[in-house]
C-alpha cells in the first residue's frame, strides 16, 4: 500500500500548514495557562536536589487540556500528613509558541543580576510551574511529553506537560500577577511581627532630700527563689521609706537575687536601714546599705506619663547637680494593654523609672529626660511578597500580609541568620521595595496560621505533665 | 465485674509527651553565599483524625492551590503491649495523697506503646536536618518526667526509647510519580496503666487511747489509769482566727501538727467500749 501522492510525508510546507492547524486549534479551544519557571536559588551538589527555588517570571501560552473531563490523579486524600490534593492534569502546548514566544525571553533571564539560576530554556522543563487558571492552582510539570502524537508528517508539533499540584515549602513565588502570587499567601511557615504604630515620649519628675540610701552592698544573693522576693527597709524617722524590688536571675537552675532597683531611695533617716529579703521561696540573701545625710540627692523619680511606643529601654538623662555626682536612673518598661487582647504588647509604656544613682550635691530638683521611643511613627504601607529587613539584626523576611489597623505583619522566609532569634525588639522594620519603616514591638516564630500543625496545643496540654525541672534539650517548653 | 469507671487518660498523655518533644525541629534553607534565606518549623501533628474534621480545617475553601505544604511530622500509636519484664506484685498497693484524702493505689501495670514518627519532606536535604536533630538526643532512650495520674501527683519516668529507623526514597522509575522521601523512626515509650484509685481507710491516727490495768488478769483486776494522746492543730484550719480544738479534726494528712496529753486516774471496773466510745 503506497502513500498518500497528494502528500510530500514531510515537506517543511506541510509541516508548517500542520503546525498552524494546531496553533489555531489550541487557540480556539484551549486554556491561557501561565508558564512559571522555576530559578535555582541553592542547588546541592552532592545530593542532586534544588533545596531552594523562587518563582518570579510569567509567560501566558494557550493550552488544551487532555483531561478534559477533569483532574485525574487519585482526587483528594486523607494521609498520615493530613490532607493532600493528588490532582493532575495534562495540558498540551504548541511546541512552535514555546519556541517562539517563552525560550527567547527564558534565555535571558539568567542575566547574573543574582545568584539564583536558570538552566535550559529551550524546551518546558519538569519542575517549572503551570498556573491554572480555571482551578486557580499551581501545577508542577512532571514530565515533558515531546513524541505525543509521534511524528506526524516527519516531525513533532506539540509538548505534553504531564503535571501534578504543586508542593509548596518555602519557594519564592513573586510573579507579579496578583492572583497567582496570592495562592500561597497562606501557605508554608509564616510568622508574626506586631510593630509600633505611634510613638510618644514618656515624661517624669525627680524629687531630691538628704538622709537617703546612697549605697546597697548584696552580701549574698541567696538561692532557691521561684519568685522575687519582697525587699523591706526599716521605716524612716521621717516616714519616707526606702521602697526597692529584686531581680533575680537564673544560672545552672539556681535562682538568685541578680540586683536591687531603688523605686524610692527613702530620706530622713540619720542610721542606715536594715534590709530583709520577704518570700519568693529563697533564703540566705542578705544586704546592707549606707546612707548619705549630709547631702541632697535624688530620692524618687515619678512618671507623669508613659508615653507610648516603647519597644526596648529608654536612655534617661538626670540634670547634673553642678558641684557633685549626677543621679542616674533605669526606666522599665511594659505593655499598657489589656493582656487578653490581639493588641497587647502593641503601645509599650515607661511603667516605672527606678533611681539606679541618685547622686548628690544637689540644691533644686533637676530635670529628667527620657528618650524618645524607637519610631515616634511608623511610616509607609508594606508590599506583598517584598523583602523587609531588620535595621540591627539584620534579618530578612518577606511580606505575607499587613494589617495596618492592628500594626500585624505577617512573613514568611524568615532568614534567621547570625541572630538567635530573628527580629529585635523595638528595631525598626524597614519594607525593602516600598521604604515603609515601623518599630518591632515583638517577633512570634510560632505560625498560628498552620491547619496542620498541633506543635502548640502539645506543647500547651504537656505544660501540665511534664515535669522538665531538668530541662529540655529540644527547645523551650 | 470491672465496671468501676475510672479513666486517667494515661495514653492520651504519652502521645501528648511524645508530640511535645518533636515539636521544635527547624529546617533551614540558605542561597549559594550561604546566607541563610528561610527557616521553616516543622509542622507536627498526631496522624490519625476525624475524616471530615480534617477537610474542614485543612481545606475549608475547597481550592487549594497546593498540593500540600512541606516538610510535615505526623505521629501514631502503633502498638500496645504488656511489658513483662517491669512487672510487679498484683497485690502491692501504695498509698498516695489527693487533697486532704489517703488513697490506696495499686501497683501499677507496666505496658509499652509503640509509637511511629514520619517525616515527609521535598528534598533529602530537609529530611537530613530533621534527622540529625533527632538523632543524638536518643541513646537510644530519652526520659520524660510524665505526671500520669494527676490526681495523686504520680509522676512517673517514661522512657522513649528510639527501636528504628526507616526510610522510604522512591526516585526510580518513571515521570509519572513524584519522588516521596518519607523517614520513618520507630520508638517504644515504657508507661504504666494504674487502675481505679480508692479512698483508703487509713488515714491520719487522731487519737490514741490507752487503759492501764493493775494486773495482767483483766477479769479480776481493775484498770487504774487512761493515758490518751491526740493531735493537735497548729494551724486556723476552719479560720475563725483562733487556734482550738475545732482545728484538730481539720488536720491533713502530712501537715505539721503537735499532741495533747492526758491522763486519768480510775478506782471502778469499768471498761471501755470501742464500739459504744463510752466506759461501760
Amino acid at each position: 500500500m503506497a502513500l498518500n501522492p497528494f502528500f510530500l510525508q514531510g515537506a517543511q510546507s506541510e509541516q508548517r500548514l500542520t503546525q498552524d492547524l494546531i496553533n489555531e486549534h489550541l487557540r480556539t479551544f484551549g486554556v491561557e495557562v501561565t508558564y512559571i519557571p522555576r530559578k535555582y536559588v541553592s542547588r546541592e551538589t552532592i545530593m542532586e536536589e534544588v533545596t531552594s527555588s523562587k518563582f518570579d517570571d510569567n509567560f501566558s501560552i494557550e493550552a488544551y487540556v487532555n483531561t478534559y473531563e477533569g483532574y485525574s490523579g487519585a482526587g483528594d486524600i486523607l494521609t498520615k500528613f493530613g490532607m493532600s490534593i493528588k490532582d493532575e492534569v495534562i495540558l498540551t502546548i504548541s511546541k512552535e509558541r514555546f519556541e517562539d514566544f517563552i525560550s527567547p525571553f527564558m534565555a535571558g533571564l539568567d542575566d547574573g543580576s543574582d545568584t539564583s539560576e536558570i538552566i535550559l530554556s529551550s524546551r518546558p522543563r519538569e519542575g517549572d510551574l503551570v498556573y491554572f487558571p480555571l482551578g486557580q492552582r499551581l501545577f508542577e510539570i512532571k514530565f515533558v511529553e515531546h513524541e505525543d502524537p509521534f511524528y506526524q508528517l516527519g516531525k513533532n508539533y506539540v509538548y505534553q506537560l504531564k503535571c501534578e499540584l504543586f508542593e509548596y515549602e518555602d519557594e519564592v513565588i513573586d510573579t507579579s500577577i496578583e492572583a497567582i502570587d496570592t495562592q500561597v499567601q497562606e501557605e508554608g511557615f509564616i510568622n508574626t511581627l506586631r510593630l509600633v504604630g505611634l510613638g510618644q515620649t514618656a515624661e517624669a519628675s525627680t524629687s531630691i532630700g538628704s538622709g537617703f540610701i546612697s549605697k546597697l552592698y548584696l552580701n549574698n544573693d541567696g538561692s532557691g527563689f521561684t519568685s522575687a522576693p519582697s525587699v523591706v527597709f526599716s521605716p524612716s524617722p521621717a516616714n519616707d521609706t526606702a521602697r526597692a524590688v529584686a531581680i533575680t536571675t537564673t544560672i545552672a537552675n539556681v535562682t538568685s537575687i541578680e540586683k536591687i532597683l531603688f523605686t524610692n531611695r527613702g530620706s530622713g533617716y540619720v542610721t542606715p536601714p536594715t534590709v530583709s529579703f520577704i518570700g519568693g521561696g529563697g533564703s540566705g540573701a542578705a544586704a546592707t546599705c549606707s546612707i548619705e545625710t549630709a547631702l541632697q540627692g535624688v530620692i524618687r523619680i515619678n512618671t507623669l506619663s508613659g508615653g507610648s511606643g516603647y519597644g526596648t529601654v529608654p536612655n534617661i538623662l538626670i540634670a547634673s547637680p553642678g558641684a557633685g555626682v549626677t543621679a542616674t536612673g533605669i526606666a522599665s518598661i511594659s505593655a499598657s494593654g489589656d493582656q487578653s487582647t490581639a493588641f497587647f504588647n502593641q503601645d509599650d509604656i515607661v511603667r516605672f523609672v527606678y533611681v539606679d544613682e541618685p547622686g548628690k550635691g544637689y540644691t533644686s530638683t533637676p530635670t529628667i529626660a527620657i528618650a524618645n521611643p524607637d519610631s515616634m511613627a511608623g511610616v509607609g504601607t508594606y508590599q506583598f511578597n517584598e523583602i523587609i529587613k531588620g535595621s540591627q539584626s539584620g534579618t530578612e523576611a518577606r511580606v505575607k500580609n499587613w494589617d495596618v489597623d492592628s500594626y500585624t505583619l505577617l512573613i514568611g522566609n524568615v532568614g534567621i541568620g547570625s541572630t538567635v532569634s530573628g527580629f529585635y525588639t523595638g528595631e525598626e522594620i524597614v519594607g525593602q521595595t516600598s521604604g515603609a519603616k515601623y518599630a518591632c514591638a515583638s517577633f512570634n516564630s510560632d505560625d498560628s496560621n498552620d491547619k496542620y500543625n498541633e506543635g502548640d496545643e502539645f506543647e500547651f496540654e504537656a505544660d501540665n505533665i511534664l515535669d522538665f525541672t531538668e530541662s529540655n534539650p529540644f527547645g523551650v517548653v | 465485674m470491672l465496671g468501676t469507671y475510672f479513666y486517667h487518660e494515661i495514653m492520651r498523655k504519652t502521645v501528648i509527651a511524645f508530640g511535645t518533644v518533636f515539636n521544635d525541629i527547624n529546617v533551614r534553607h540558605q542561597d549559594k553565599t550561604g546566607k541563610d534565606i528561610s527557616t521553616v518549623r516543622v509542622p507536627i501533628a498526631y496522624g490519625p483524625r476525624q475524616k471530615f474534621l480534617a477537610r474542614l480545617q485543612q481545606q475549608p475553601d475547597l481550592n487549594k492551590a497546593v498540593q500540600i505544604t512541606l516538610p510535615r511530622m505526623s505521629f501514631e500509636m502503633t502498638s500496645i503491649d504488656y511489658d513483662p519484664s517491669r512487672k510487679s506484685g498484683v497485690t502491692q498497693t501504695f498509698k498516695a495523697q489527693d487533697d486532704k484524702k489517703f488513697k490506696k493505689v495499686f501497683m501499677p501495670v507496666p505496658y509499652n506503646l509503640g509509637f511511629e514518627l514520619n517525616v515527609l519532606t521535598k528534598t533529602q536535604d530537609d529530611a537530613l536536618q530533621i534527622v540529625e536533630q533527632i538523632l543524638p538526643f536518643f541513646q537510644p532512650g530519652f526520659t520524660l518526667t510524665i505526671d500520669l495520674v494527676k490526681s495523686i501527683g504520680e509522676k512517673r519516668d517514661i522512657p522513649l526509647i528510639l527501636q528504628n529507623i526507616s526510610f522510604t526514597d522512591d526516585y526510580e522509575g518513571n515521570y509519572e510519580t513524584r519522588r516521596a522521601l518519607i523517614y520513618t523512626f520507630t520508638f517504644t515509650a515504657k508507661t504504666y496503666m494504674f487502675g481505679p484509685i480508692a479512698d483508703s481507710t487509713d488515714g491520719l491516727i487522731r487519737k490514741v487511747q490507752l487503759d492501764y490495768y493493775s494486773d495482767t488478769n483483766r477479769q479480776t483486776a481493775n484498770r487504774e489509769m487512761r493515758y490518751r494522746i491526740e493531735s493537735k492543730a497548729k494551724k486556723d484550719y476552719n479560720e475563725d482566727g483562733y487556734i482550738d480544738q475545732l482545728d484538730d479534726p481539720l488536720i491533713p494528712p502530712g501537715d505539721d501538727f503537735g499532741f495533747t496529753e492526758t491522763r486519768e486516774f480510775f478506782d471502778n471496773s469499768k471498761e471501755y467500749s470501742p464500739t459504744r466510745k463510752v466506759d461501760i
